[in-house]
């Protein structure tokens, strides 16, 4: 299909068409015009830094919805709706024994919108495990680990760590009854391996009991450490995916 | 130049084999629209989840005040089951390493590259999941309320209180086996064979910085029997039986098939393992009915 960049401009809606999707700013912005012919999606999704995660063009099996369920982009999603809101309850909250409970309550009832990001931040770290539980299920069911997919599924595994890891961080933060005695039952489980349990247990939680060290230390795992790990194996995740030719699909 | 690169790449593309472009989309519309409506949709469901439901928040942390019972999150709650019934450092630290490891290990086992991208591709495939979670969930719920001893109370249910029968108290639960075996006058195990002793500095772990103190290698004989080796003995050796039984009538004959079956089963566990101990947990950790006994779920 031979299309020009600029179609003749005669009616109206044309008029508008040029002036919104063919003025300098849009084209300093985005280069290709509106991506309204197949010559522009492709560019679209090609010269965009985001969309560039993707290829231009993909198997049509895999954009049925019952192929993937969306299970791992769902995961990613809540990652980011998980990092935003998180960024936001970072503003109120300090990790210290004394102020920690303080400042969720403050977040619950006074701050504006504060309870709206402390639910959401909870609900959606909930749901992110449960994603990534079924992405995996999906994943397995669909026998797309098999070669050349082993590595990019050893690269799952450890997101599930991760995530696990990022959630269980996250759960003493609020300094409440359910977050320390959940953190102190979990890591006693640590604390239980042979020969190494005790002086690892010791190490995360900085003491022998959780206290204000292993609060800052979960803090600071929560908000900085295991998201950068979690987003450097995802890149590696979303990368192997495009190497490993796609998503897999019968031969 | 433009046209050069251009017609270097079509020529790629046209080189390349297998590739059918007419099965192919457009990634833009066809897919970043299904990615967007499904953000849209999950943002949505959040916000409204929040504003209908607030998280929890309980009174302030006091660490003079233990509450029972103590639970870890609910995805670790699989865990905090297995702990009730064995050695914690089988629970807590090996079984999830070795079957992190093992799940890791499903594709360098089932390494053809058949029957990728299809939902249950193999034949029969379908039965496999649903002998794999049936053998899985009854399996380990059966193991959970033998070793509550609930299958005494059944039978005193039926033929009335106090009537098990007392030569078969080593088969209430773990523990009473394991009492059994430690104080009873018909234990298989000599007397002299109960604790082992292997001597107080065997490991000397002082000089490895780690611990002050001598560890204490006696070993629990009928302890080691009931923490350690009867729990793994079932965790190793009932997947492998499911597996040879389904080789045998016919059911499982690829590696494909055997994965199917041993990862359902593993998930049916799991599930199993997490209800339980989320749901059916109360006081002490002993079973409850969710209803008697509202435990703490998020
Ligand atoms: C934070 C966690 C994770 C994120 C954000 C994530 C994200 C994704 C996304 C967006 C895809 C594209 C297809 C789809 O949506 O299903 C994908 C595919 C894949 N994921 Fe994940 N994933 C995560 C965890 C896992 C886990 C736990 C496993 C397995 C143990 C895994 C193994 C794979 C494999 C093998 C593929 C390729 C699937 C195919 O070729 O059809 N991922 N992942």
């Amino acid at each position: 299909m031979a299309t020009s960049e600029r179609p003749e401009a005669r009616g109206l809606g044309d008029r508008i068409y040029d002036i919104v999707f063919h003025n300098v700013l849009w084209q300093a912005i985005f280069r290709s015009g509106y991506p309204n012919t197949p010559r522009n999606q492709m560019l679209a999704i090609a010269t965009n830094v985001f969309l560039h995660l993707h290829p231009t063009r993909i198997h049509r099996t895999h954009v049925k919805i019952t192929h993937t369920f969306c299970l791992g982009g769902l995961s990613f999603f809540l990652f980011i709706g998980l990092t935003i809101t998180g960024v936001l309850l970072m503003f109120y909250y300090v990790p210290s024994v004394e102020r920690a409970y303080q400042d969720i309550q403050n977040i619950q009832t006074n701050v504006r919108f504060g309870f709206l990001m402390r639910n959401m931040h909870r609900w959606m770290a909930h749901g992110m495990v449960l994603m990534v539980l079924l992405h995996m299920m999906r994943v397995f069911y669909t026998g797309a680990y098999k070669p050349p997919r082993e590595f990019n599924w050893i690269v799952g595994v450890v997101l599930l760590v991760l995530t696990l890891m990022l959630s269980f961080t996250g759960y003493l933060l609020p300094w409440d009854e359910l977050s320390l005695w959940a953190i102190t039952v979990g890591t006693n489980m640590v604390g239980s391996a042979p020969i190494l349990g005790p002086p690892q247990q010791f190490v995360l939680i900085g003491g022998f009991e959780v206290g204000p060290a292993a609060l800052v230390r979960f803090y600071t795992l929560h908000v900085i450490g295991f998201p950068l790990l979690a987003a450097t194996f995802m890149t590696v995740h979303f990368w192997r995916i495009r190497r490993d030719g796609g998503l897999a699909r019968p031969l | 130049m433009a046209t050069d690169a251009a017609t270097a790449a079509s020529a790629a593309v046209r080189g390349r084999a297998r590739r059918q472009r007419e099965e192919e989309l457009l990634v833009w519309p066809d897919l970043v629209f299904i990615e967007f409506i499904s953000a849209l949709v999950f943002t949505l469901m959040f916000t409204l989840l929040s504003i209908a439901i607030n998280s929890p928040l309980q009174d302030r942390a006091n660490p003079a005040n233990t509450p029972n019972p103590s639970k870890a999150p609910w995805y670790f709650l699989n865990l905090q089951e297995l702990l009730l019934h064995m050695n914690p450092a089988l629970a807590g630290v090996i079984v999830p390493t070795v079957a992190l490891i093992a799940i890791g290990a499903i594709p360098f086992y089932d390494n053809s590259n058949e029957g990728q991208g299809e939902w249950v591709s193999t034949p029969g495939g379908g039965r496999l999941v649903k002998l794999g979670a049936w053998v899985g969930s009854i399996g380990s719920l059966i193991l959970i309320l033998w070793d509550a001893a609930k299958h005494v109370q059944v039978y005193q249910m039926i033929f009335g209180a106090g009537s098990w029968p007392t030569s078969l108290n080593w088969f209430k639960s773990a523990r009473d086996f394991q009492g059994w075996l430690d104080t009873s006058a018909y234990s298989p195990i000599p007397d002299g064979l109960r604790r082992i002793p292997l001597g107080d500095y065997l490991l000397r772990t002082d000089l490895l910085g780690l611990t002050e103190e001598p560890i204490d290698l006696t070993v629990n004989v009928p302890g080691l029997i009931v923490e350690q080796i009867i729990p793994v003995t079932l965790m190793v050796g009932l997947p492998i039986l499911l597996s040879i039984v389904a080789w045998r009538i016919g059911w499982a004959k690829t590696r494909r098939d055997h994965m199917i079956l041993q990862f359902s089963g593993f998930l049916a566990v799991y599930f199993t393992l997490t209800i339980i101990g989320t749901a059916f947990r109360g006081r002490g950790m002993e079973l409850y009915w969710p209803w008697d006994n509202p435990p703490v779920i998020t």
